[in-house]
C-alpha cells in the first residue's frame, strides 16, 4: 500500500508549524511547504478552508519526466520523488509543469528546492518533519486508503497525477454563521488571477521569436531559389542558443539540458535545436538544395518542438489553439517575405481569426486588450499593404508587420497559463462567490 | 545523538512536552512527546523554533556594559558582577534598598526563577510589584465564585456536547486546545465562539456571536435571565450547591431589548443562545483572558461563570468553566491570584509595593526613597506595560539599571547593565501548567554559550560579592495611519480586515521600537475592576491618515 500525507481541514489553523518544521529539518531558504487557503480573505459569505500542500510525490510525476537535466528520481522504498541539487540547472520548467507550486526556485542557490518526503528520516523510522510537527493532527502521514474513499476539493487541480495525498474532511461550501449578520462588511477580493510577469520569460521570448524567423528566412530562401545571407542568418540562428542560457540558474550546466530525451520536450528541444544549427551551418557552407532543404525540415522540426515544450506544461490548454504559436507563426513570416499571397492569406485569416477570438471571448476580457488590439491591427495593415502592391514588401511593412508578430509572440507568453494551485483556488472563490450571491 | 524529554516554560495555557535531540551542545531536533495527553501532538510553532532562538547569532551570550559614549561593551562576568555589587552597595547606603525595584515578568516558569526572593529579602527587601498584566481579574472573579480555580483536563472537552469559546482564540494562543475542540465536533457537539473579531477559531465553529467589545457581561446576564425565566437552569444542582440563587434572581433586570440595544446582538439570537446552553448539556465554556481585561473585566467572567452554575455544568465529564486550572501551582510560594494582591503587612522584607499596571506613573510617583535603580528580568516591561511613555520616562530616571536578558529588547537597550540570560534548555526546573494539571521536570540538556548563568547563579555569585550569607532555594490599504488618544499616538501600517469589524482597530502585540512600537503607547494605565489586571482592552482611539 501507497504511504502519503492525510490532511484533515478541520483541524488546520494557518499556525505553519509544519512549513517551519520543514525548513529547521532540511535547512532551506524557500518555503518548500505552504499553507493555501480557500478564502484566505475571511469574506463572510464563504467558508475558509486551509490546506497544507508540499510536493505530493504523484505517481505520474510531470515535474520528473519534463526535467531536461535528469534531476529528478524515484526512491522506490518510500515512492518519494527526490531533487539532486546538483543536477538542477535551475531552468524552472518542473514549475511550470507541477500544478501544486511544490518546485521552489532559491534565488540564491539559483536552483529548484523541493520537499523529499525526509526520505532519509522515513528509512529511519521518523515521520517526514512536517506531519510530525503538527500540534493539532491535522496533517499526518499515513497508509493511503482507495482512491475512491477520498473527498476532493473542487479547487484541488488535476487529481490524475495520482498524488500521495488525501483528504478526511469534506469538501464544504456552507459559511460560518455570523450573529448579527451585518457586522462585517463585505470586502471584494482584489483581481486575483495572477499572471505570470513577462519579464520572467523575456530571455525566452527572444529565443523562441529569433527562431521563428531564422526558419522564416530559411523559408524564403527555399521559395526565392537563393542562400540565405550569412550576415543576417548567422546571428539570428545562433542569438537563440545564447540568449536562453539566460534562462538557467546553473549556466555551467547547461550541457545537462539533453539528458532526458526520452521523456522531457524540453531536452528534445534543445537537442533539435542543436541539429538544426549543425545542419543549417553546414548549408552555408557548402550550399547545395539539398543542404537546403535539409535545414528548412530541420528547422521546422524545431519550431514543432518548441511549441511542444508549452502543449506539455499546458494541462488546461490555455494556448491549444494560439496565433502565438511557433510553427504557424514561422509559415506567415516566410509567405510573407517571399510575396506569396494566397498561402498568405490563408494563414493570416487562421491567426486573425484566433487573435480576435481570444479579444472577445468572454474570460479575457480587458486582459491586455490595447496588445491584442494592436497585434490585429498591424496584420492587417500590413496584410493589406502585401496584398495591394502584390508585390515585394517595402522595408517599413517588414518592420510593422515583425513588429506586429512579436507582439503575437509576447501575448502568447502573457496567455500561457499553466495550472497551479492558487490560480484553481480563485477561479474558484469567483464562481462560488457569484453563486452565492445569485441565489 | 542523545535524546531528552522536555517541556516549554512560556507564559501559555499549553505548557507543551516534547523530546528534544542534542549533538555537540546544540539542539538539532524537536519532536512531539504522545506521553503529555494534553499536548500529544508536540509544541506550536514558537517551540519549534526554539532551535533557532538558542542559537541565535543575535543572541546576548555575555555581559553588556554601557560605556560613557552611550554604547554597549563587551565585558566577563566578573567585571559586571563587580559593577553591579559596588553600585547597588552605594545606592542601599545612600538611600536604603527599597530604592531598588526588582521586576519580574513570565518571560520563563519554573520553581528555580523564585530564588531571586531569597536574595532580595536577604538585601532587606526591595520595591516590588503587584498584579499582574494578564489575568488576575478573572481568576479572582473565578475564585470569588467557585472557591478555587481549577476545571477539568484538556480532553475532557472531547464529552461536551456544546462548547463555547468566549473570547478566546485557541488557535493561535493554545493550538494543542483544537484538536480536542475538533474531536467533540466530529462527535456532533456544537461550537459556538463569541468574539468582537473573526478569529481563526471562529473558523472552525457553528455560530460566531460578535458583541460590541466589552458588552460580554451584558450578555451572559441576559441569557442567565432567559435560562431562568424559560426554566432551563438545573434546580437540582442550584438546591444543592448554590447559595445566592433567590437573590440572583431578584436582581437579574436586564430585558432582552436592553440587551439587543447594548450588545447588537438580536433578541432572538440571545434566546437561541440561551436554549442551546440550557437544553444541549454538557456544555463547558472556554473563557479567554481577552473579555476581563476591560475595566469591567472581573464582573464580566463572574457573569458568564453564572451560565455554567445556572445550569448545573460544573464538575461533570464534558462540562466546566476552563478558565484556568491551578491544580498543579502547587510550589507557589503564595496561592494564586492572592499573590497578586498590594503586600498587606507593610513591615514584611518587601516593604513596598508599586502597580505592575500602572507601573511608569507609580515608579515616577514614589518617594521616600525615591526609585533609583531597578533589576529587569524574564520581562520586557518597557514595551509589555501599558502607558509606553511613562514607562520609559520612569526607566530613564533611574541612576542604574540592570537587565537580565538574551536579546537587545527596548527595555534591556535601556540597561546600564545586561547580564545574559539562559535560554529554555540550560537549566533544570519544575513546572506547572495553567491548563494541563500535569506537574513537569523539565531537565538542562546542553551547557550555556558564553557566560550566560541562570539566575539562580547570578544571585550566587553577587550574594558572594556582596558578603551575603542566603540559601539557594477606512483608510485605503496598504496604507499608513496614525493611531491616537490623551495618552499616546503611534504610526502603523493599516490593514483592512474581514475578520476585524467596522468600528474595531485591532493590534497585535509584541512589536519592538525598532518595527514601530507596540499598541501600549495608546493604552492608559488603568486597573481591572477586580484582581488588579489591566485594562488593556478598554482603549478609544482616532484614526487618521499618515501617507
Amino acid at each position: 500500500m501507497r504511504k502519503g500525507f492525510i490532511f484533515d481541514h478541520n483541524k488546520c489553523v494557518n499556525c505553519k508549524a509544519c512549513s517551519a518544521s520543514c525548513i529547521l529539518e532540511n535547512g532551506w531558504k524557500v518555503l518548500p511547504r505552504n499553507i493555501y487557503s480557500y478564502n484566505s480573505e475571511a469574506e463572510y459569505i464563504l467558508p475558509v478552508i486551509n490546506l497544507s500542500l508540499a510536493c505530493n510525490h504523484c505517481e505520474t510525476a510531470y515535474c520528473m519526466n519534463g526535467c531536461p537535466a535528469s534531476a529528478y528520481s524515484k526512491d522506490y522504498v518510500t515512492g518519494a520523488i527526490i531533487l539532486d541539487e546538483n543536477k538542477c540547472i535551475g531552468c524552472k520548467y518542473c514549475q511550470w509543469n507541477c500544478p501544486y507550486d511544490a518546485p521552489k526556485y532559491d534565488i540564491e542557490k539559483r536552483i529548484i528546492t523541493k520537499c523529499n518526503l525526509c526520505y532519509t528520516g522515513l528509512a529511519d523510522g521518523r515521520q517526514p518533519a512536517c506531519s510530525s510537527a503538527c500540534p493539532t493532527g491535522a496533517l499526518r502521514f499515513d497508509q493511503l486508503s482507495e482512491p475512491d474513499l477520498c473527498s476532493w476539493y473542487l479547487w484541488f487541480p488535476d487529481k490524475n497525477l495520482k498524488p500521495a495525498i488525501e483528504f478526511t474532511a469534506a469538501d464544504n461550501n456552507s459559511p460560518l454563521r455570523i450573529i448579527p449578520n451585518d457586522r462585517f462588511r463585505e470586502i471584494a477580493n482584489k483581481p486575483d488571477i495572477q499572471r505570470k510577469n513577462i519579464y520572467n520569460e523575456i530571455s525566452l521570448l527572444i529565443f523562441s521569436f529569433l527562431a521563428t524567423i531564422s526558419v522564416s528566412i530559411l523559408i524564403f530562401s527555399f521559395v526565392k531559389g537563393v542562400y540565405p545571407l550569412k550576415n543576417i542568418f548567422i546571428p539570428v540562428l545562433l542569438l537563440p542558443g545564447f540568449v536562453s542560457l539566460f534562462h538557467l540558474g546553473k549556466k555551467l550546466r547547461s550541457w545537462r539540458s539533453v539528458t532526458n530525451l526520452r521523456n522531457s520536450p524540453l531536452s528534445r528541444e534543445i537537442a533539435s535545436y542543436l541539429g538544426y544549427t549543425v545542419v543549417a551551418f553546414t548549408m552555408l557552407l557548402i550550399p547545395t538544395p539539398g543542404l537546403l532543404i535539409a535545414s528548412l525540415i530541420a528547422g521546422l522540426i524545431f519550431l514543432v518542438f518548441i511549441d511542444n515544450v508549452y502543449y506539455y506544461s499546458d494541462k488546461r490548454q490555455s494556448v491549444i489553439l494560439h496565433s502565438g504559436q511557433t510553427f504557424i507563426t514561422a509559415l506567415l513570416i516566410g509567405s510573407f517575405l517571399s510575396g506569396m499571397v494566397l498561402p498568405f492569406v490563408f494563414i493570416a485569416v487562421i491567426k486573425l481569426g484566433i487573435s480576435a477570438f481570444r479579444l472577445y471571448s468572454s474570460n479575457l476580457k480587458n486582459r491586455y486588450f490595447e496588445i491584442r488590439f494592436m497585434r490585429i491591427a498591424l496584420l492587417s495593415v500590413s496584410g493589406i499593404s502585401l496584398i495591394s502592391h502584390i508585390s515585394y514588401p517595402e522595408l517599413p511593412v517588414i518592420l510593422i508587420f515583425l513588429i506586429g508578430e512579436l507582439l503575437d509572440r509576447i501575448i502568447f507568453y502573457i496567455d500561457f497559463n499553466p495550472m497551479n494551485i492558487s490560480h484553481m483556488i480563485n477561479e474558484q472563490l469567483n464562481i462560488e462567490r457569484d453563486e452565492k450571491k445569485r441565489g | 545523538m542523545e535524546e531528552f524529554v522536555t517541556a516549554c516554560p512560556r507564559n501559555c495555557y499549553s505548557t507543551c512536552t516534547f523530546r528534544v535531540q542534542v549533538e555537540n551542545n546544540r539542539i538539532i531536533r524537536i519532536l512531539p512527546y504522545s506521553g503529555n495527553l494534553a499536548t500529544p501532538e508536540g509544541p506550536c510553532i514558537k517551540g519549534l523554533s526554539y532551535i533557532e532562538r538558542t542559537h541565535s547569532p543575535d543572541r546576548i551570550i555575555h555581559p553588556l556594559i554601557r560605556t560613557s559614549s552611550g554604547k554597549f561593551r563587551e565585558s566577563s562576568s566578573n567585571e559586571a558582577l563587580e559593577i553591579i555589587s559596588d553600585k547597588l552597595g552605594s545606592i542601599i547606603e545612600e538611600w536604603g534598598s527599597p530604592s531598588i525595584l526588582w521586576y519580574r515578568g513570565s518571560g520563563m516558569a519554573g520553581l528555580t526563577n523564585d530564588i531571586g526572593s531569597a536574595f532580595w529579602k536577604a538585601l532587606g527587601g526591595t520595591t516590588l510589584t503587584y498584579g499582574n498584566l494578564c489575568w488576575p481579574a478573572g481568576l479572582e472573579a473565578v475564585r470569588l465564585t467557585l472557591g478555587s480555580v481549577k476545571h477539568n483536563v484538556p480532553w475532557d472537552l472531547e464529552n461536551a456536547r456544546t462548547i463555547i469559546i468566549w473570547g478566546k482564540n485557541p488557535a493561535e494562543t493554545n493550538i494543542q486546545e483544537i484538536a480536542f475542540i475538533t474531536r467533540a465536533k466530529e462527535k456532533g457537539s456544537t461550537i459556538i465562539v463569541i468574539d468582537p473579531l473573526r478569529t481563526t477559531t471562529a473558523d472552525k465553529a457553528d455560530i460566531l456571536f460578535c458583541p460590541r467589545t466589552g458588552t460580554d457581561g451584558a450578555l451572559a446576564l441576559a441569557i442567565a435571565k432567559t435560562l431562568i425565566d424559560n426554566n432551563l437552569i438545573d434546580r437540582e444542582f442550584i438546591g444543592k450547591y448554590v447559595k445566592g440563587f433567590e437573590e440572583l434572581k431578584q436582581s437579574l433586570k436586564i430585558t432582552l431589548a436592553e440587551a439587543e440595544s447594548i450588545t447588537g446582538i438580536p433578541e432572538e439570537n440571545i434566546i437561541g443562545l440561551a436554549e442551546i446552553i440550557g437544553k444541549k448539556g454538557p456544555v463547558t465554556i472556554l473563557p479567554g483572558y481577552g473579555l476581563q481585561r476591560h475595566h469591567n473585566g472581573g464582573q464580566t467572567i463572574r457573569s458568564v461563570l453564572l451560565l455554567s452554575v445556572l445550569t448545573g455544568n460544573i464538575g461533570k465529564p464534558g462540562s466546566g468553566f476552563n478558565y484556568a486550572n491551578l491544580q498543579s501551582y502547587i510550589f507557589d510560594e503564595l496561592k494564586e491570584p492572592l499573590s497578586y494582591y498590594p503586600d498587606p503587612e507593610k513591615d514584611m522584607p518587601f516593604r513596598r509595593t508599586i502597580s505592575m499596571t500602572k507601573l511608569g506613573s507609580d515608579m515616577l510617583n514614589t518617594h521616600d526613597p525615591v526609585l533609583k535603580a531597578a533589576w529587569i528580568e524574564r520581562g520586557n516591561p518597557v514595551l509589555q506595560s501599558p502607558d509606553t511613555n511613562s514607562v520609559k520616562k520612569a526607566f530613564s530616571a533611574l541612576e542604574f539599571k540592570v537587565v537580565v536578558e538574551q536579546f537587545m529588547t527596548d527595555t534591556a537597550s535601556l540597561a546600564n547593565i545586561i547580564l545574559p540570560a539562559k535560554d529554555i534548555f540550560e537549566q533544570s526546573d519544575i513546572l506547572g501548567s495553567y491548563w494541563s494539571p500535569y506537574i513537569q521536570f523539565k531537565p538542562k540538556v546542553i551547557q550555556s554559550p558564553g557566560e550566560v548563568m541562570p539566575e539562580s547563579e547570578i544571585y550566587y555569585n553577587l550574594s558572594q560579592r556582596m558578603n551575603m550569607n542566603i540559601s539557594t532555594d477606512l483608510i485605503p490599504e496598504p496604507g499608513k495611519i496614525r493611531v491616537f488618544n490623551l495618552t499616546g499616538e503611534l504610526i502603523s501600517k493599516a490593514r483592512i480586515s474581514n475578520r476585524v469589524p467596522t468600528g474595531i482597530v485591532m493590534f497585535p502585540n509584541g512589536i519592538w521600537f525598532n518595527e514601530g512600537g507596540g499598541v501600549n503607547r495608546l493604552i492608559s494605565a488603568e486597573e481591572t475592576d477586580i484582581g488588579f489586571g489591566a485594562a488593556f482592552h478598554d482603549n478609544r482611539v482616532e484614526i487618521e491618515r499618515a501617507d
